[in-house]
């Protein structure tokens, strides 16, 4: 497969879709192949994607994941819920 | 099984691509639904921002939404059905805060995203997110987007779905969720290197410049 040759504009344009899985194949390779090789937009993509990992690390889990499926269970057997 | 039985269940499993489903609506809920209840409490208390509230929001989610089990189409995304349960239930419970105008040029602001990365590389600022005492920071400033971008961010960054899921979830268009994700991301940001630089952050390089420049 021929790999696209796009311009640092074009990834710039393209970063987050690429980050998050949203390209198709040909153009995410075109993409990967481009930050393989360029200085300028290397540190970008290292940069937002350290972002992306510390955000979706900040997640809250629930304190009591335990108690809120006892109650949730409770509400739905008293709604009927047999299974 | 007598032959007719068994070629409607193979004729079944053509049109469907999987063996006829012989559970109950209640099996299915337990199988399909309820693995989603974590994620689901998790999502409430993105919204309530209080967990006490995200518990009431939880169990009236799993409630109406195994009211209306009827209506859940077997195959699709069952998680993003349960969130859009939950979002609509909040929606309809809460003073909303009042939605800001949303912008709608999602390239315009993934090229935003370079001028936040060019000051915090000026500021030596440019690993200030692979720190691990950001999180508190993360998570504040994320209560504190206006809900036009923390709906998405919660659900793309957080949530970890798809732009299309988030579409569906937020019934706007997939235009829109990529626009309004970028936005509040470089608001995010700006938000961070700000906290970063007031909390006097070192440089990557060693030297404290926020500090030296403040002297300045």
């Amino acid at each position: 497969m021929k790999v696209e040759m796009l311009d640092c504009d074009a990834v710039m344009r393209q970063l987050w879709d690429y980050l998050d899985g949203e390209l198709t194949p040909p153009r995410e390779a075109a993409v990967r192949a481009h930050l393989a090789v360029c200085k300028r937009c290397y540190p970008q993509f290292h940069f937002e994607e350290a972002f992306i990992k510390a955000v979706s690390a900040s997640r809250r889990e629930h304190s009591r994941p335990d108690a809120i499926k006892s109650r949730v269970l409770a509400a739905l057997r008293a709604e009927g819920f047999a299974a | 099984m007598p032959w007719h039985q068994k070629r409607l269940a193979q004729l079944v499993q053509r049109m469907v691509g999987f063996p006829a489903d012989r559970r109950t609506p209640d099996e299915r809920f337990r199988d399909d639904a309820l693995p989603h209840l974590h994620a689901v409490a998790r999502y409430a208390l993105s919204l309530t921002r209080d967990e006490s509230d995200a518990d009431d929001l939880t169990q009236e989610t799993f409630l109406r939404a195994f009211r209306a089990w009827s209506q859940f189409v077997p195959g699709t995304e069952c998680r993003a059905w349960l969130f859009t349960i939950c979002r609509n239930t909040y929606l309809r419970s809460s003073k909303r805060e009042q939605r800001v105008a949303a912008c709608d040029d999602a390239e315009l602001e993934a090229l935003g995203a370079a001028a936040v990365h060019a000051a915090a590389q000026q500021e030596g600022l440019d690993d200030v997110f692979a720190r691990a005492d950001m999180f508190i920071a993360i998570r504040k400033a994320i209560d504190e987007l206006p809900e036009t971008f923390r709906d998405v961010i919660v659900l793309a960054d957080l949530e970890d779905e798809s732009y299309q899921e988030v579409a569906r979830v937020l019934e706007i268009p997939i235009g829109t969720v990529r626009s309004r994700l970028f936005r509040g991301r470089r608001l995010l940001q700006e938000k961070l290197i700000e906290h970063a630089r007031d909390a006097g952050f070192v440089g990557h390089d060693g030297t404290d410049r926020t500090r030296r420049d403040r002297q300045q």
